[in-house]
């Protein structure tokens, strides 16, 4: 009698054991899905960023050539103020959407692509602030016109 | 085409060059400034009013790279260095006052009338400063 039951533990332990590695092994086929899931969505986020930083690098080299216009009437001055404002709206935007990556960007999660990001915003910020000095702030400056006259007779 | 450049410029670039995160720093300017013309280095930010003698901000190295300031004379095929500084890194900022930019253009002037400049030139891949 006691060989019988000896039997039917050992037959259920290893109904167990067969059980359980079923099911690791069909988990862990599950999580590598889980985990690729996941990397996409990583490569995804990345590729977004990278996407957003250069259509802000365009942007940029577009309004440099802006400061190449020469003898700009009022009007056009007008719509330089204008998008000096726009680009500061843009700025404030990105800015905050940069910062809403705190949480993502401590983890280490598309480090490099963030950080160009910033650095694309940075940039923008500047580019407003030299656009305004090119038409507003320098031809004010009287030594600054003296110079370029100057140098027109160089 | 010659490339010259004011005190200003040598004494940031000797500082920059020092400095183990701007390593890159030298061979970024040989690169944009040296076997090109000088039409080619036309473009990045004009700050005066003059096509004949831009006043240029160039971005070189990308975002966060270094800011450059420089004067070109087209006629003479003559350029002249004002100024650099870097982005990021222990002596990054993001830029410089309006009456900063107003008194290199000043001193670079001045510094032409008087020949008070320095002319760069490439040996073995190394920027030197000679005097004219």
């Amino acid at each position: 009698m006691e060989e019988v039951k000896y039997k039917a533990q050992i037959w259920a332990t290893f109904e167990d054991v067969r059980r359980l590695s079923f099911e690791e092994k069909k988990e862990s086929v599950y999580s590598q899905a889980k985990v690729d899931a996941f990397l996409d969505k990583i490569l995804e986020f990345k590729k977004t960023f990278a996407e957003k930083t250069l259509k802000i690098t365009v942007l940029i080299e577009n309004i440099e050539k802006i400061t190449w216009f020469n003898d700009v009437d009022n009007e056009a001055l007008m719509s330089i103020n204008d998008l000096i404002s726009s680009i500061r709206d843009l700025q404030s935007t990105l800015i905050r959407q940069y910062v809403s990556l705190n949480f993502i960007r401590n983890k280490g999660i598309a480090k490099d692509e963030i950080k160009e990001f910033k650095a694309a915003i940075d940039d923008l910020k500047d580019v407003a602030a030299d656009l305004e000095s090119r038409y507003f702030f320098l031809p004010r400056m009287v030594d600054f016109q003296d110079v370029t006259k100057e140098l027109s007779l160089f | 085409m010659e490339i010259f450049c004011i005190e200003e410029f040598k004494v940031q670039f000797e500082k920059l060059k020092k400095n183990r995160s701007y390593s890159t720093i030298e061979k970024d300017i040989i690169s944009y400034f040296f076997d090109t013309n000088i039409i080619a280095l036309t473009s990045g930010t004009r700050l005066n009013n003059s096509d004949e003698t831009p006043y240029i901000k160039k971005r070189l190295g990308g975002s966060g790279g270094y800011r450059l300031y420089f004067l070109l004379v087209i006629k003479n095929s003559n350029v002249y260095l004002m100024f650099l500084h870097p982005k990021t890194g222990s002596l990054g900022y993001d830029n410089i006052t309006d009456e900063s930019k107003a008194m290199l253009y000043k001193k670079v002037l001045a510094s032409i009338k008087l020949n008070d400049l320095y002319k760069l030139v490439v040996e073995n891949k190394t920027l030197t400063f000679n005097r004219p």
